[in-house]
């Protein structure tokens, strides 16, 4: 998968989890958590639907790695590179 | 290899949500419900072609669209409901009445301020501070009980206003007598007074069907009418549960919502079980009316909570109920529900009861029957002070008491709020078997779906 296609994968599965989810003003580089408004649970949703959809196990001491939309994309490029 | 990654022991709000969380990312689930109607403490029968609802008066946490950090909000999208579709009607308003003074409150906190400076002038400032203080507390946090009396003593020094604040928290949720956690006070102020009253569109019975059909899709399977006789245990883990006709069903966890008296009588869990089980119970009479008259001052509330004595008495009633307070509640009056030409006026009236005295009673039919009339006038002759003379005309009548909410419900001894001491965590002396629902903590629908939700976030997404 190439870095741009993961980064439309991690966009929908927000929009999947949040139906208000606005991402015109979204900076790659800042905190989705504060941009999006989402909280830990929101967060866990993420995890769980990369795990269902690419058997992905993402330990949480690893969950700060996704903190934004660029380091999810680092982290999860070397994962999902054969997908 | 096990049957289920999950079983879920009942299948009221509680575990229904935790059913949906845990089927939507695809484990292998199983809700078992011991009666043939899913929804619990919160489900509905049918009366002279009346559905009628067994819990709801009207749901508390009202939280706009868009505010999403709201438990309601937050609770939608964990379950992956849409917001947007789904339709709410606030309450039209609502009153604490007293002897000495009434409240007005909405699902907007300047009325209640308003009213408070009104009544009470000289703590006006001390409640908007304490109401600021609340918003800000965390009850979630793990910490040993605090007295909601002496936290309130110490901010309003002004005993009525304590009592009358505490009547509509404490009988919308409070498992102890008396006085109530600092930690469920903090819950039950921001669900009722910051949040605030509404309903769903249509009835319960839509919300649970909203719920078993979201559930269905994920792949979740439900088994109604299969109580469980036993959670099959061995050493520090659960391998599963029995049901009442001998079958075995094996899970790698169980999530239990029968409560902790129930689950320790399922598990074997060493407990003093009398310590769980809440002394708060209730009886309802549901009034069907055609053309209730009403004082004006009375028309158009949604939730009148009154006391006919001085001081709050939130204790087991010593007498099988106690009418000298209670709940009156219009589930018509809320914000665009318009009733039908010609359908009665549904009005329903909650006062404390006695569990034993109902129980001694319900070994004679006769004399249970005996003791529901009589109690059911009781409480309408004691009603009567607040609305006149309001049954007249009444199509029917029906009411439930402590022993009715014990056969539908699991919940010991009718108490509908579940054990005084609560197990947040949700854990239990065995790795794989959990607690969740209203003996976790989190109070009324929306807090025991959280309670479901929670619970299956923070041990069983493994």
């Amino acid at each position: 998968m190439t870095r741009d296609e993961i980064k439309d994968i991690i966009l929908e599965i927000i929009e999947d989890i949040d139906e208000d989810a606005d991402f015109d003003d979204l900076d790659a580089d800042q905190p989705l958590r504060d941009q999006l408004d989402l909280d830990s649970m929101d967060f866990l949703d993420i995890v769980m639907e990369l795990r269902k959809r690419y058997k992905l196990q993402i330990p949480e001491e690893d969950y700060p790695e996704l903190a934004t939309l660029t380091s999810c994309v680092n982290y999860l490029e070397p994962k999902l590179k054969d997908v | 290899m096990a049957d289920y990654q999950l079983i879920i022991i009942g299948g009221g709000l509680s575990g229904l949500a935790a059913g949906i969380r845990s089927a939507r990312f695809g484990q292998k689930t199983l809700i078992i419900e011991g009666h043939s109607l899913p929804g619990g403490l919160n489900s509905y029968y049918y009366r002279q072609g009346y559905l009628l609802e067994t819990g709801l008066h009207a749901m508390t946490n009202f939280a706009a669209q868009g505010s999403k950090h709201a438990p309601l909000n937050r609770l939608f999208r964990q379950l992956k409901f849409s917001r947007k579709k789904f339709i709410t009607h606030e309450q039209l308003g609502s009153e604490v009445i007293f002897p000495q003074a009434s409240l007005q409150f909405s699902n907007d906190l300047h009325l209640l301020c308003e009213e408070i400076a009104r009544h009470f002038p000289a703590s006006i400032d001390r409640f908007r501070a304490m109401a600021q203080e609340i918003d800000a507390y965390n009850p979630f946090a793990e910490v040993p009980w605090q007295s909601a009396r002496n936290f309130l003593r110490d901010r309003l020094a002004e005993p009525l206003l304590e009592d009358m604040l505490l009547l509509p928290l404490m009988v919308y949720g409070n498992a102890e007598e008396h006085d109530m956690d600092l930690g469920q006070f903090a819950i039950m102020f921001r669900a009722l007074f910051l949040e605030g009253f509404f309903r769903p569109e249509g009835t319960i019975k839509d919300l649970i069907d909203m719920l078993l059909e979201q559930y269905a899709q994920f792949g979740g399977e439900l088994r109604f009418r299969a109580p469980v006789a036993a959670i099959i245990n061995k050493d520090s883990k659960v391998q599963g549960v029995r049901l009442q006709n001998g079958e075995e069903i094996t899970a790698d966890a169980v999530l239990s919502t029968v409560g902790i008296p129930g689950t320790a009588q399922l598990s074997g869990w060493p407990l003093d079980i009398d310590q769980y089980i809440g002394r708060m119970t209730f009886m309802e009479t549901i009034s069907m009316i055609p053309e209730p008259h009403l004082p004006p001052e009375r028309e158009g509330r949604t939730i009148l909570f009154y006391s006919l004595n001085d001081e709050l008495r939130y204790h087991q009633s010593t007498q099988a109920i106690d009418p000298s307070w209670g709940v009156i509640c219009f589930p018509n009056n809320f914000q665009g529900i318009y009733k039908e030409k010609d359908a009665p006026t549904q009005i329903r009236v909650t006062n404390a009861a006695n569990y034993e005295l109902w129980q001694q009673a319900a070994a004679d039919k006769g004399q249970y029957r005996r003791l529901k009339e009589k109690c059911g006038q009781q409480s309408t002759t004691a009603v009567s002070q607040i609305l006149g003379d309001y049954t007249q005309g009444a199509v029917f009548h029906d009411s439930f008491t402590p022993m009715t909410i014990e056969r539908f419900t699991e919940k010991c001894g009718g108490a509908v709020y579940g054990s005084p001491i609560k197990i947040k965590s949700g854990r239990t002396p065995w790795s794989n078997l959990f607690i969740a629902g209203t003996d976790q903590g989190y109070l009324g629908i929306v807090g025991s779906m959280l309670s479901g939700v929670t619970i299956v976030n923070q041990h069983l997404l493994g």
